[in-house]
């Protein structure tokens, strides 16, 4: 996909703002919004891009000036309410009508009308802003504020409960604890190094990052990875999701107590991380993609054993999936705690496992395959419970399915090159969407030279974060480590 | 059902790791070394120059021209090892885990092709002192100040039955008033630096601090960011630092007890 021409004002006329209209996909229903984000043009004039997803194959980019204020979306799409949000903060673009116009990413100590893709950011002096959070009131309506630090080996992240009794009427997030300005930190660094960055936004989904990073730079220089690149590639990311959900599955049994079924996929997850790092010397595959293929190949014969450990721990992992949800204990606590309807999870365009466990049937693998996977078969599992049970199955499920689908690309492993240098000259723009374990991950960069100008990262978290306090109202506080953990989000991905 | 799975994993060989083949153990971190005999003045400019978070940099040290290799900047990004025509290489042994900042630091002489001797314990040393902290206990509480939950993961997995942190004596507590140690990993970000101080105040004196990973260490692929305050010492004291993109569980292991030694050494 390469962006379009920002769209020009209609001359003559009052100025209202340049208005967009939601593309609507074939059947006629509004299109899913994928992302919106800011980007300065070569003369520093500012855009905004929006990215909708209106069917297959392609996504569509809208772009529109931003140079004066804009108006909001999020009335039609409240997905983009977030988005709108970061995009004042970074850009300091002013949004017309926006609901909840609350600085997002910057908290109390971030100065007024500083903006970090526009401004200088040296010495940002130290300001105490106010922050309000939303007041529930009523009678026996207390709060409960919890966090940025947790009790636990977790992100830090703010919640803050308003309940009755044990009941949680209302959740308000408050996020970015983890805000690293990772977005600007693209800037001016070499097209090819912006990889190192990538796989430093999110750890435990690092090789998602760097695929789909790698993959923008691809896109935007016209190169194609040699095959087998392609197909290492796209083991790696399978691994990565089976490690992603097995640890999951066990994260959710730790929340219920159920102790041996969470110590076996603890163990599970180690040997396979311990197998990936005699294959290619990395747990997590860090700086293993480059743009342009991979850095190093990696023997055919390393690969079998990976693909053997892998097969192994999919069997164990299968019986103990079976046992876990065929515990009545287990059913009690996980069957209809948490649940995200249908209508809410499209409301904010949700991505991922939870998507699916809600009824959504999305999965980009199958509706805009990359890498290798036009040519693989992909089952997507979809469920309407939206529970936690649901997104426990969902995951058992793609969890089975990605050591299949390895062990099937393994056994045609293509010879040849892994690498084809990228020549990134002139101004350039790409654009590529991965699905990572926690769904759909977008890189848009601009490079000028071979050096990046921009960069945005959509995150599946950023994404779903919003949709949780919405499965939470009405379940017990006691409940919420669990529904929260069966959403599985990054921090860090979300506030990059 | 679940008597079939408790049967057949007591049947299996239990995973566990013996503490011997944890310290020193480095493997699938990507952290490199300097191979001395290989070194000239050319690569070591070239190193230098490839390196993208001044891990690698050139300077005098007790009267001669060094290249020094600072692990706690490192990310283990592979850079050195493609430009270094075999005078960088991925290190088969690490012991700059838990030790002070100057630890962290290795010093190669370009012009006698030799490392420059630090005090630091090497595993087999290390390994005879292990002893002496049996039979105690540590709290830890881990405090994520801003990392990308790399460091988080490999943390989680000491737990896991083939680290099992707890046979040494060493627990994860969940509040900063039960800890002796605070386990600190990412870059401490501005939205973070006030509840990292308020979490180091509410430990209970005496307490040791670990700063853990790149970030921790030194602010790491993030430094110079808009977003972040810098390195963990420069919100709270230090005591110890384990280097690694993320760390692996072993060199966390091994990071955790040095901390400790060092400690009871005192």
């Amino acid at each position: 996909m390469k962006g379009n021409e920002p769209a020009s004002f209609p001359e003559g006329e009052s100025f209202v703002g340049p208005t967009l209209t939601i593309p609507r996909t074939k059947d006629g229903i509004p299109a899913r919004l994928v992302t919106l984000f800011g980007s300065l043009g070569s003369h520093g004039e500012k855009r905004v891009h929006y990215i909708f997803d209106v069917g297959r194959p392609a996504y569509s980019e809208i772009v529109l000036p931003a140079d004066g204020p804009i108006r909001s979306i999020s009335t039609q799409a409240p997905a983009a309410a977030w988005n709108e949000r970061e995009l004042h903060d970074q850009y300091g673009i002013e949004i017309l009508g926006h609901p909840d116009p609350r600085p997002l990413i910057f908290h109390e100590n971030w100065p007024d009308g500083v903006y970090p893709m526009v401004d200088q950011m040296d010495d940002v002096v130290w300001a105490r802003r106010d922050y309000r959070f939303l007041q529930v009131q009523g009678e026996g309506i207390a709060e409960v504020a919890v966090g940025p630090v947790h009790a636990g080996v977790i992100e830090p992240g703010h919640f803050r409960f308003s309940v009755v009794g044990d009941t949680i009427l209302h959740l308000e997030l408050r996020h970015f604890y983890t805000h690293k300005g990772t977005e600007k930190l693209f800037e001016r660094r070499s097209a090819v190094d912006g990889v190192m960055l990538a796989e430093s936004v999110s750890g435990d989904n690092c090789f998602a990052h760097s695929v789909c990073y790698c993959q923008a730079v691809e896109d935007a220089c016209g190169t194609e990875v040699p095959p087998r690149a392609s197909a290492v590639r796209l083991i790696g990311l399978e691994f990565e999701r089976l490690v992603c959900h097995i640890s999951d599955v066990g994260g959710l049994c730790t929340d219920v107590g159920f102790s041996v079924a969470a110590a076996y996929a603890t163990r599970l997850k180690e040997f396979l991380l311990r197998a990936s790092s005699v294959c290619c010397g990395t747990r997590y595959w860090r700086g293993v993609a480059v743009p342009g293929g991979l850095k190093f190949d990696i023997e055919s014969a390393k690969v079998a054993e990976l693909v053997q450990a892998i097969r192994r721990a999919s069997i164990d992992f299968s019986e103990i999936a079976r046992m876990i949800v065929e515990t009545p204990s287990i059913q009690n606590r996980f069957e209809t705690a948490g649940v995200l309807s249908k209508e809410a999870a499209q409301d904010l365009a949700v991505v991922g496992p939870v998507a699916r466990a809600s009824g959504i049937d999305l999965d980009v693998r199958r509706d805009h395959p990359y890498g290798g996977y036009d040519k693989c078969q992909i089952d997507v599992p979809v469920t309407s419970y939206g529970d936690v049970m649901a997104r426990a199955r969902i995951r058992i499920a793609e969890a089975v399915a990605s050591a299949q689908l390895i062990q099937e690309v393994a056994k045609s492993l293509p010879d040849g090159d892994v690498f084809d240098p990228v020549a990134s000259q002139g101004n350039i723009q790409g654009f590529s969407a991965v699905e990572s374990p926690r769904g759909e991950l977008c890189y848009w960069i601009q490079a000028s030279d071979g050096r990046l100008t921009c960069c945005h990262i959509k995150s599946p978290s950023f994404q779903n974060w919003p949709a949780m306090p919405l499965a939470v109202a009405g379940n017990i506080i006691a409940d919420f480590p669990l529904i929260n953990k069966s959403f599985n989000l990054s921090y860090s991905g979300c506030d990059r | 059902m679940i008597g079939d799975v408790i049967g057949q994993s007591l049947r299996e060989r239990s995973p566990l790791v013996p503490v011997e083949a944890l310290l020193g153990n480095c493997d699938g971190s990507r952290m490199p070394e300097i191979v001395a005999d290989r070194l000239t003045q050319a690569i070591a400019q070239r190193l230098v120059q490839v390196c993208p978070t001044a891990a690698l940099g050139l300077e005098e040290y007790e009267g001669h021209h060094c290249l020094r290799l600072s692990y706690g900047n490192c990310i283990g990004c592979g850079k050195c090892l493609e430009a270094g025509e075999g005078a960088a290489v991925v290190a088969k042994q690490f012991t700059s885990c838990g030790v002070a900042k100057e630890q962290t630091v290795r010093r190669w002489n370009i012009d006698h092709r030799i490392e420059v001797k630090t005090g630091a314990l090497g595993p087999q040393e290390a390994q005879g002192k292990i002893h002496s902290l049996l039979q105690r206990a540590l709290n830890v509480r881990q405090l994520d100040a801003g990392s990308c939950n790399g460091c988080e993961a490999e943390i989680t997995a000491l737990t896991n039955p083939y680290y099992d942190l707890e046979r040494f004596g060493i627990h994860f507590v969940a509040s900063p008033k039960h800890a002796d140690m605070l386990l600190v990993t990412g870059p401490v970000t501005r939205n973070m630096a006030e509840a990292v101080k308020a979490t180091y105040e509410a430990v209970p004196a005496p307490k040791l601090v670990v700063a853990v990973g790149a970030c921790g260490c030194s602010g790491g692929i993030f430094a110079g960011s808009h977003a972040i305050v810098g390195a963990v010492d420069q919100v709270i004291p230090v005591d110890g630092y384990i280097p690694g993109c993320p760390p692996t569980p072993a060199m966390l292991v091994a990071g955790i007890l040095e901390v400790l030694r060092r400690r009871i050494a005192k």
